[in-house]
């Protein structure tokens, strides 16, 4: 049968684009996790809000210096 | 090669064509040998006409070459063909083994040749053999200047040999120019055209009919050999294949005897320095991108690309031209997009890519090519078109966690005829590309658990010392002013419902609904209260918080004034309405309680901004 070529699962023009929009989300919610460590007080944190907040900035953090490296040709 | 040894086979041939018997029934009717040596190898091209002469049918056809050529064989295809001229076509290629049958002498090379369907007799078959020989053009005299030309000999034999009788066979060389030295004038059939040597048509030779012959001529070509050639070929799921090449080459012409001068070198109009190459040229494949070209010492500039849609060309220059004996040892590495090279067929993946190095006209002694397939990559396994020895080994690279399987062909004597497709098949699902980004996600989530951690551990050495003490009251004033703030907060924020309510009764005129905001409103408002209370109470009592009480006293009061205000100026707008009083009326009787409604809420903001800053 004939054989069909594989590519990659996202458009490789897309990357540069795509680790820009994720790293600048990612630091958006990062930053948001910090401010509220620092304006919380002790007894009024609330463990989920934080982790909630950090599982979504490590998740777009990731994908971002993923596709940094991809973009800058480290093909990991 | 010396002549000596070539003088003693032919004694062995005399020999051993008075002792061996007729080997098989085949008869060979027609032979047509061209041999090139335009470049540094030898390429011999055989048409052989075959014809069963004898009453069984035969399946195998031996080829033989000489000992001192075949051990030089680099590449070997046989091929069944049909047709003449225009009309030539190539059937199936045919396997060719190493064989040795024991009623053939030492001194020479056989190759067994099995035929598609067995030759019955008085059938004819066509056969194209194309052989392609390293190391045969001895370069002599073996040590020259520089400005010597570079000759080579050749040593081969104008009638053919084998082990059939041939009934007409005709030979030409193409040499690379005119400026021929000497050659071996054997007899009438001998002509030299130009730059091309023919000898024959010889009829009616025995089998093992041998009559050497030594072509002497100047080479321009580059006898440029690589010593030593490590393919690396990378492939990424995400999109590229990285391939990175390094190169140990050597000249192995002649070798330059006595000193190098670069002013003869350079000098015009005659410089002096023919046997040197400067340039190699590499043939990538179209879409290459990213492509250097350097060494140890650093990026080599030397070089020119030229790409179009077919093929990407790449000139590379070395640091210094090479003369015989002389070596150098350079890297160039090239990126290619994966949907040219991977393809997926019957649930698995193959690569097809090329094996040989991308140079023309390169010789290679030693060529290692190393396919590194992604992590999760599973039943390998290689389709060459040529016997390759193969062995696996893991290769640890970026965000790899067991390593990535890496495929090792291994193969010597290396030729541009071996520059063909090979596949290295393989098992991959994409989920396994997930594990890259989430191994980075992993990395950045410790890190923020991390600061969680350390914001919620008490790294206080001493519990009981009076500073201790002092910060966790403090830090309990704060959440409790914190609490305050966001009561005081909700409390405005009804105060804003409330105004809402109005303004939507100034447009509608509803005052039932009016009536009800301000009935739900002061419910709201009277809970909160009661809220602040407690707090209030431990703001008082607490010691650090001496300083703040009075001002959050303050704002609590101001917030109640605030509160009665707006519902005074509330009932006082729904009684007009339900008179029915005109809105200037309405307007003129609340105007001095909104003056200081307003200057109240001025100062209820400007308090939760003191007590912000805390």
């Amino acid at each position: 049968m004939a054989a069909k070529p594989i590519a990659s699962p996202i458009p490789v023009a897309m990357y540069p684009t795509l680790s820009v929009f994720t790293l600048a989300i990612g630091l958006v919610i990062t930053a948001i996790f910090f401010i509220y460590e620092a304006t919380s007080s002790r007894k009024n944190r609330s463990l989920a809000k934080e982790l909630a907040t950090a599982v979504v900035a490590s998740v777009f953090l990731g994908f971002g210096s993923l596709f940094l490296l991809l973009a800058s040709g480290v093909y990991v | 090669m010396k002549q000596s040894n070539v003088d003693l086979l032919l004694l062995l041939l005399a020999i051993v064509v008075l002792a061996t018997p007729a080997y098989s029934d085949l008869v060979l009717s027609k032979v047509e040998r061209r041999i090139d040596v335009t470049s540094q190898i030898a390429r011999v091209t055989k048409t052989l006409k075959v014809v069963n002469s004898g009453s069984e049918s035969v399946s195998e056809f031996i080829l033989t070459f000489p000992k001192f050529l075949g051990n030089n064989l680099a590449y070997l295809s046989v091929a069944q063909s049909e047709g003449k001229g225009k009309s030539k076509r190539t059937l199936a290629n045919l396997s060719v083994e190493a064989a040795n049958p024991k009623d053939i002498p030492d001194s020479i090379s056989v190759y067994s040749v099995a035929l598609p369907k067995p030759l019955d007799k008085g059938d004819t078959l066509t056969l194209d053999v194309i052989a392609a020989f390293t190391n045969v053009l001895q370069p002599f005299p073996e040590k020259i200047s520089q400005g010597d030309s570079h000759l080579v000999m050749l040593q081969e034999s104008a009638q053919y040999l084998s082990p059939y009788a041939v009934e007409s066979q005709s030979l030409s060389i193409k040499l690379p120019s005119a400026r021929i030295q000497s050659y071996t004038n054997l007899d009438s059939t001998t002509k030299l055209q130009g730059s091309e040597l023919k000898y024959g048509p010889y009829k009616n030779l025995p089998e093992y009919s041998y009559s050497p012959i030594v072509v002497h001529f100047e080479s321009k070509a580059a006898f440029a050999v690589a010593e030593k050639l490590v393919r690396e070929i990378e492939v990424s799921h995400w999109g590229n294949v990285q391939v990175t090449e390094h190169y140990n080459l050597v000249h192995r012409g002649a070798q330059l005897k006595g000193e190098f001068s670069r002013l003869d070198f350079q000098a015009r109009p005659n410089p002096k320095g023919e046997s040197a190459f400067r340039h190699l040229l590499a043939r990538l494949p179209p879409r290459a991108h990213s492509i250097y070209y350097r060494d140890d010492i650093g990026n080599i500039s030397t070089s020119q690309m030229q790409s179009d849609s077919k093929k990407t060309e790449v000139l590379l220059e070395p640091r210094f031209p090479l003369f015989g004996g002389w070596k150098t040892f350079f890297t160039i590495g090239y990126g290619l997009p994966l949907s040219d090279f991977l393809f997926a067929s019957e649930g698995k993946r193959f690569l097809d890519i090329s094996f040989g190095s991308p140079m023309l006209d390169l010789v290679t002694d030693k060529l290692i090519v190393q396919v590194v397939l992604p992590e999760g990559s599973k039943d390998i396994s290689v389709k060459t078109p040529f016997a390759v020895k193969q062995s696996q080994e893991i290769k640890y690279s970026h965000l790899d966690i067991a390593g990535r399987p890496v495929v090792v062909l291994e193969k010597d004597n290396v030729v541009p005829d071996h520059n063909q497709n090979i596949q290295v098949y393989y098992k991959f699902s994409n989920i396994h590309l997930l594990s890259e980004p989430l191994m980075l996600i992993s990395g950045f989530f410790v890190l923020f658990i991390t600061c969680i951690i350390y914001t919620r551990a008490d790294f206080s050495i001493s519990k009981s010392s009076a500073s201790y003490l002092a910060k966790l009251q403090w830090d309990e004033v704060l959440a409790t002013l914190q609490e305050i703030q966001s009561i005081i907060q909700k409390c405005l924020a009804a105060h804003d419902k409330l105004e809402a309510s109005l303004r939507d009764l100034s447009r509608t005129g509803d005052i039932q609904t009016c009536k009800a905001a301000r009935k739900s409103t002061d419910s709201l408002l009277k809970d909160l209260s009661k809220e602040v209370k407690p707090l209030m109470a431990f703001l008082q009592s607490s010691q650090s918080a001496s300083h703040i009480s009075p001002k959050v006293e303050e704002l609590v009061a101001k917030e109640k004034e605030l509160q009665e205000k707006l519902m005074a100026k509330h009932t006082t707008v729904v009684e007009g309405y339900e008179k029915k009083s005109s809105g200037r009326d309405i307007e003129l009787r609340i105007a001095s309680q909104q003056q200081k409604i307003a200057a109240l809420r001025q100062e209820v903001e400007d308090l939760l901004e003191f007590i912000d800053e805390i």
